[in-house]
């Protein structure tokens, strides 16, 4: 399963997560909304950096997210610097990393089980249409704890690929595929057995 | 009396395969080893014990609850453990995996936190709490999936190979807390002759039918010898 959830004790790591995350929704939509020029860009550093100064979370963090954006920002700033120029491509790259960086305050902040919490509440009103908000937050929850395990997977079907000698896509796709699906009915028989139906 | 287990005629086919054919058992012993092959039919019978899957003919009772009519009550009393701990693995960090097995209960979150701490204390997975649960060992991801099944205080836990991917050391641990006496009852489906002969009872197995029931030594000891010869 994976986790952006760094503990701490900060303002941010303190305030329930359901407040949290309307709080930096306004902060996201806000900076979206803004007219592009150049103070807009100032702005939206500001309040990002700000919002990462407070104790517990710290400049470094923010670092971390921008790095892990940079092929993003080369993309979202090169292509609009060609057609649109430089203060067009300027804000709307800052924007982009700000909102990024902004959501990933909450999840760093936020345990996923309160994740889980708020994101059941959220789908809540769906329930009208037919939607089982607990069971589409436990997908959600779920898909994501799926990626470092078929990662696994893939993994070692490349290692019994090298171990025998054999190369190719079908030689990789079938055997991880088998193991995949193999995966996905323990998983359901494991969330059976700790309640989930 | 009511015995903890009772499988009346209780037959199983998966797809062309009659993977369990009239099996009959009644059993009220605190734990239950079942042996065998493999292909012997002992994993359907743990998920048929366990509410996984349902009979194609006869009558599962578990705990005195009719496993097909009562199938929701018997979930709330019933913990499974199975041999690939990476599959049992919900939840991003230990806590939180084990806090995930109380979700359905919609306990109050302290009620729910003193469990959840009590359990990690047991299972001595507390200096782990806000580890990440993928990064753990084999053995320490076994331990993470006993304390999720144990968290919900069952009556009943049914293991399925809880000790097949582990090494001796890790294999002896999982063996201790899951034959630790903490008023639980448990069905064990092994290989491992160590921990089956433990057991109060044992059950073999064999081509889909109960070849043999009595007490674990004598049982377990009759498996060994049928493929030693």
């Amino acid at each position: 399963m994976l986790t952006l959830y760094r503990p701490g004790n900060g303002p941010w790591h303190r305030m329930p997560a359901g407040s949290k995350a309307a709080v930096l929704l306004v902060l996201v939509l806000a900076v979206s909304l803004l007219p592009t020029a150049w103070p807009t860009a100032a702005i939206a550093a500001a309040v990002c950096a700000v919002c990462h100064l407070v104790p517990g979370v710290g400049l470094r963090e923010l670092a971390r997210q921008v790095w892990s954006l940079r092929w993003l920002v080369v993309v979202a700033f090169g292509i609009p610097c060609i057609f649109l120029g430089v203060e067009a491509a300027t804000v709307g790259t800052v924007r982009i990393v700000a909102a990024v960086a902004l959501a990933g305050l909450l999840a760093s902040t936020t345990p996923v089980t309160a994740l889980l919490d708020v994101a059941e509440r959220a789908l809540g009103p769906l329930r009208v249409i037919g939607v089982d908000a607990a069971r589409a937050a436990l997908l959600l929850v779920v898909a994501l704890g799926t990626v470092p395990t078929l990662a696994r997977l893939a993994g070692e079907v490349r290692a019994a690929q090298r171990a025998r000698g054999a190369r190719g896509i079908r030689v990789f796709a079938v055997p991880f595929l088998v193991l995949a699906l193999r995966h996905a009915d323990d998983l359901g028989d494991a969330l059976t057995a700790r309640g989930v139906r | 009396m009511t015995s903890a287990l009772r499988l009346a005629d209780v037959s199983v086919r998966l797809g062309d395969v009659d993977v369990l054919r009239g099996v009959d058992l009644a059993l009220d012993a605190r734990s239950i080893a079942v042996v065998g092959d493999n292909g012997s039919g002992k994993s359907t019978l743990a998920r048929l014990i366990g509410g996984l899957i349902r009979p194609t003919q006869g009558r599962v009772e578990v705990l005195g609850l009719d496993a097909e009519k009562d199938a929701a009550a018997l979930r709330r009393r019933v913990a499974i453990v199975f041999s690939n701990p990476d599959a049992q693995i919900i939840m991003p960090t230990v806590a939180e995996d084990v806090a995930f097995s109380l979700r359905a209960d919609r306990l109050p979150r302290a009620e729910r936190d003193a469990r959840v701490a009590a359990a990690l204390e047991r299972f001595a997975l507390a200096p782990l709490a806000d580890r990440p649960a993928y990064e753990l060992s084999g053995g320490q991801k076994q331990l993470l999936a006993l304390c999720g099944a144990f968290v919900r205080e069952p009556d009943l836990v049914v293991a399925d190979e809880p000790t097949a991917f582990l090494d001796g050391r890790n294999a002896h641990l999982i063996s201790a807390h899951l034959l630790a006496d903490s008023g639980h009852r448990l069905v064990v489906v092994t290989h491992d002759l160590d921990l089956a002969a433990r057991c109060d009872v044992a059950v073999r197995m064999h081509e889909g039918k109960v070849a043999r029931v009595g007490p674990a030594p004598e049982v377990v000891a009759a498996h060994a010898a049928s493929w030693r010869c």
